[in-house]
C-alpha cells in the first residue's frame, strides 16, 4: 500500500473505534458504554461510512469487561441494530491474564476481526501492558482456529519487529492486516515522518490501517488517506472533535472522515468491500 | 482489596450518572474504567503498586 494507491482511488476502510476500555463518560459523556448504547453508536457509525466496529465491553459501571457473556451482549445489540458492518473485537487489557484476555474470541458467531497487540505498553505509572511472545501466540492460535483475522496492534517501531517475529513463529493468511499507532508515552511519536517510515517497514504486502490518539487523529488519518492506507478513528482514542470541543458521538468523527475521503477523492469501502480488501 | 478511598458514587464531580460509577476520594472524581480495575484490586493488580496516586497520597510515592 502507498500514494499509488490513492492514485488509483482505492477504497479506504474507516474503522469506528466506539468505547474503548481507558475513559468512559467521565471523559466525553457520549461514549457509549451499555450493550444497547454501543449497538445504537455501531448503527450511526455504519451509516456515516465505517465498514468496521472495534468493540470492547464494559460493566454496567462504566469500568471495562473482558468476559464472553458481556461481549456477546454487546456483539448481539451491534448486529440487531447495524445492516453489514464488520465486527472486530479487542483482546487487548492491560493488568489482565492470559484467560481473561481470550474470552472476546469466544463469542458466537466470532468476531471477523480481532486486536492483536504485538508488545508492550506503559499506563499510568506503574502499569505495563506486557503483551509477552508468548500470550500473543496463544491469541494468535485461538483467533487462527476460529478463523478470526488479526489486526495486528503497532504501538511503536519495536512492534514492527515484533510483526516480523510473529510471521517467522506463525503462518499468517495474506493479507496481513497492522493498525499503525500514534501518541505519546510508549507509543510512536505522532509525526506524520514517523507515519511514514513505520510504513516502510512493514512486510511486504501488508495493509495497514493509521491511528492517531487525541489531537493527531485528525491530521494522521488524513495522512493516512494519501498515502493509501486505511483509517481508525473514534472515541476510544479521541474524544475531541476539535481543540476545546467534546466529540458529539463516534458518527460525527467517521463522517468528518468520509468526508474528507470523498474530498481527497477517495471512496469509502462498504463492509463488503472491506471483506475483499482484507480477505475476510 | 480494594482501594480504601475507592467509592461508588452516581453524582459528583459535576456529573450524574444513572448508575453508580468508581469514585476516588482523594481525586474528588470519578476514576477512569482502567482505573477502577486497580482501584478494586482485579486481575492481581494492587492499588499499594499500581496507583501512582494512591502511593503518593499516603507517602509512599516514587519509585
Amino acid at each position: 500500500m502507498g500514494y499509488d494507491d490513492y492514485l488509483a482511488g482505492e477504497p479506504v476502510i474507516i474503522t469506528a473505534a466506539l468505547t474503548g476500555g481507558v475513559h468512559g463518560k467521565e471523559a466525553n459523556p457520549a461514549i457509549p458504554e451499555t450493550p444497547a448504547e454501543i449497538g445504537e453508536a455501531a448503527a450511526a457509525a455504519e451509516a456515516a461510512g465505517a465498514a468496521v466496529v472495534h468493540l470492547h465491553a464494559r460493566r454496567d459501571t462504566g469500568e471495562r469487561a473482558f468476559s464472553t457473556e458481556r461481549f456477546q451482549a454487546v456483539t448481539d445489540a451491534v448486529r440487531e441494530r447495524t445492516d453489514d458492518v464488520i465486527i472486530q473485537h479487542s483482546t487487548g487489557g492491560t493488568g489482565a491474564p492470559l484467560s481473561v484476555r481470550r474470552q472476546p474470541l469466544q463469542t458466537d458467531p466470532a468476531p471477523e476481526i480481532a486486536s492483536l497487540d504485538m508488545g508492550p505498553l506503559n499506563r499510568y505509572d506503574h502499569l505495563t501492558s506486557e503483551n509477552p511472545r508468548g500470550m500473543v501466540d496463544e491469541l494468535y492460535d485461538e483467533m487462527s482456529e476460529r478463523g478470526i483475522k488479526p489486526e495486528l496492534e503497532v504501538f511503536n517501531d519495536g512492534h514492527l519487529n515484533e510483526v516480523g517475529g510473529l510471521l517467522e513463529r506463525r503462518d499468517l493468511e495474506e493479507p496481513v492486516y497492522a493498525t499503525l499507532i500514534f501518541g505519546g508515552g510508549t507509543l510512536s511519536p505522532p509525526h506524520p515522518r514517523n507515519l511514514l517510515n513505520a510504513i516502510e517497514n512493514l512486510p511486504e504486502g501488508a495493509l495497514f490501517n493509521t491511528l492517531g490518539f487525541g489531537p493527531h487523529q485528525l491530521p494522521l488519518t488524513t495522512m493516512g488517506l494519501l498515502v493509501g492506507g486505511h483509517v481508525r478513528v473514534g472515541l476510544e482514542d479521541n474524544v475531541y472533535y476539535r481543540r476545546g470541543d467534546l466529540a458529539e458521538s463516534n458518527a460525527q468523527l467517521v463522517a468528518r472522515t468520509a468526508r474528507l475521503a470523498a474530498e481527497l477523492e477517495r471512496p469509502v469501502a462498504t463492509p463488503a468491500q472491506a471483506r475483499t480488501i482484507l480477505e475476510l | 482489596m480494594s482501594c480504601p478511598y475507592l467509592e461508588y458514587r452516581s453524582s459528583g464531580d459535576g456529573r450524574e450518572f444513572d448508575t453508580e460509577r468508581p469514585f476516588c476520594t482523594v481525586l474528588e472524581r470519578f476514576v477512569q474504567p482502567m482505573r477502577a480495575d486497580i482501584c478494586a484490586g482485579r486481575y492481581a493488580l494492587e492499588h499499594g503498586r499500581d496507583c501512582e496516586i494512591y502511593r503518593e497520597h499516603v507517602g509512599g510515592g516514587g519509585d
